[in-house]
């Protein structure tokens, strides 16, 4: 519960205030969003498992937004970071299909 | 081989594509299932308010983070905005610095005109006349004159039309062939919106602007045109030029045609010929040829030298 309050609290300050992002960090916004996405699914789908906790959550929202961010950031570094961004993109994206499907499955028993 | 063969059969089939298994049949991070086996089995850490209030802050720092990530990539991006004023702002200079260029060149032309009518009138009232001719020919000074005014407005695109499709604008051609019918029909000066045309314009487009010269005009194009009003209209309608514009309304291009009493049209201003030179006994000796010789007198030769470029033009427009 004090997850869910702190993300809305959160959602609501972003659209509020609309801080700007600092141009360095602006190549990585794409794939934070998509980490943050494939938490969300994660997290829902444990919901609908019977398994959610806060922390797990959390932390995995964190871990994933900030491994994805880093993950292209090493591979800008190396000159293969529109690949970096690619590899991520399919992991995150093969994981978010399946999440969704098994929430689907949840829901609508499907 | 007994063993050997059975080692391979405890290997899964699709052994060489663990990577996609374990990304497609774990897409939940296990740590869920071990944080509610803890739970089950009653070893799950004791929630504390230091936990609790730093889950919070947690919670609400990233989701303003993606909040402001998602906003952040919605907005278009802030170097191409950059970029953009950037170059909105040079255009804005640098056409201010060209108005104003031509602001001094008019000046400039005015005082030329002004210190040879004095210099020229008081020596030479014959060299004088043909000056004023010439200048007048070669669209150097302001006219002003009956004439008739041609105005042709760009047509709203056709509603299925696609969105690069320039068929209902006016384009250079057009006003090409319109100037060329209006010299052809007598006209002796002509202007489009304000742009004197001389022996050394050109009409032509870049992009979807019409340029005259350097100068971009807009719809409605205005072209004025000093001469005799009604026979100037009626040998345009003779030739192929009136043909051309009435063609034009097929495209939804409106095209108004009316006399004027008097128009006024702007001079060009002095122009400056950088190679072009009078060539040998192409002068006729009637006080032209001092002029020719002496460098100081430049514009009287280089008026000519535009005048009878003009007559050169008129073939080729």
């Amino acid at each position: 519960m004090i997850a869910l309050i702190g993300l809305v609290l959160g959602v609501v300050a972003g659209l509020v205030i609309e801080p700007t992002v600092p141009a360095d960090l602006q190549p990585y916004l794409p794939i934070a969003v998509v980490a943050a996405l494939d938490a969300l699914f994660g997290g829902l789908r444990a919901y609908l498992d019977g398994i959610f906790d806060e922390r797990v959550f959390l932390t995995s929202f964190l871990s994933n937004v900030v491994v994805a961010a880093l993950v292209v950031f090493l591979g800008d570094q190396l000159g293969v970071g529109s690949q970096m961004t690619t590899a991520v993109i399919v992991v995150l994206g093969i994981r978010i299909f399946s999440n969704a499907a098994s929430i689907r499955r949840h829901l609508f028993k499907a | 081989m007994n063993r050997r063969h059975a080692q391979g059969s405890t290997r899964a089939a699709d052994a060489s594509m663990t990577l996609i298994n374990e990304v497609y049949r774990t897409p939940v991070d296990p740590a869920y299932a071990e944080a509610a086996a803890r739970q089950a089995a009653g070893r799950a850490p004791r929630r504390t308010l230091r936990g609790s209030v730093a889950l919070l802050v947690l919670a609400v720092a990233l989701g303003a983070f993606a909040t402001t990530a998602a906003v952040a990539l919605r907005r278009p991006a802030p170097a191409a905005l950059q970029a953009r004023t950037l170059l909105e702002n040079e255009i804005r200079d640098r056409t201010a610095a060209a108005d104003e260029l031509r602001r001094t060149n008019a000046e400039l032309s005015a005082e030329i005109a002004r210190l040879q009518q004095s210099a020229a009138s008081t020596d030479d009232p014959e060299l004088f006349a043909q000056l004023q001719r010439d200048a007048v020919a070669a669209g150097v000074v302001p006219v002003t004159g009956p004439g008739v005014r041609v105005v042709l407005t760009d047509g709203a695109p056709a509603a299925d039309a696609a969105p690069d499709d320039a068929s209902a604008l006016v384009l250079d051609l057009d006003l090409q062939v319109l100037v060329n019918g209006l010299w052809a029909a007598g006209a002796e000066a002509v202007a489009v919106n304000g742009e004197r045309i001389t022996t050394t314009t050109a009409i032509r487009s870049a992009g979807a602007a019409v340029l005259v010269d350097s100068t971009a005009l807009s719809s409605p194009y205005t072209v004025e045109a000093v001469g005799d009003a009604v026979a100037m209209q009626t040998a345009l309608a003779r030739t192929s030029a009136g043909q051309h514009l009435a063609s034009l309304s097929q495209y939804g291009i409106t095209v108004k045609m009316s006399s004027q009493r008097s128009l006024e049209l702007p001079g060009r201003g002095q122009l400056t010929l950088r190679s072009a030179r009078v060539a040998d006994g192409a002068v006729d000796g009637s006080g032209d040829g001092s002029a020719a010789g002496d460098g100081s007198d430049a514009p009287a030769s280089s008026s000519d030298v535009a005048g009878s470029g003009r007559h050169d033009g008129e073939g080729a427009r």
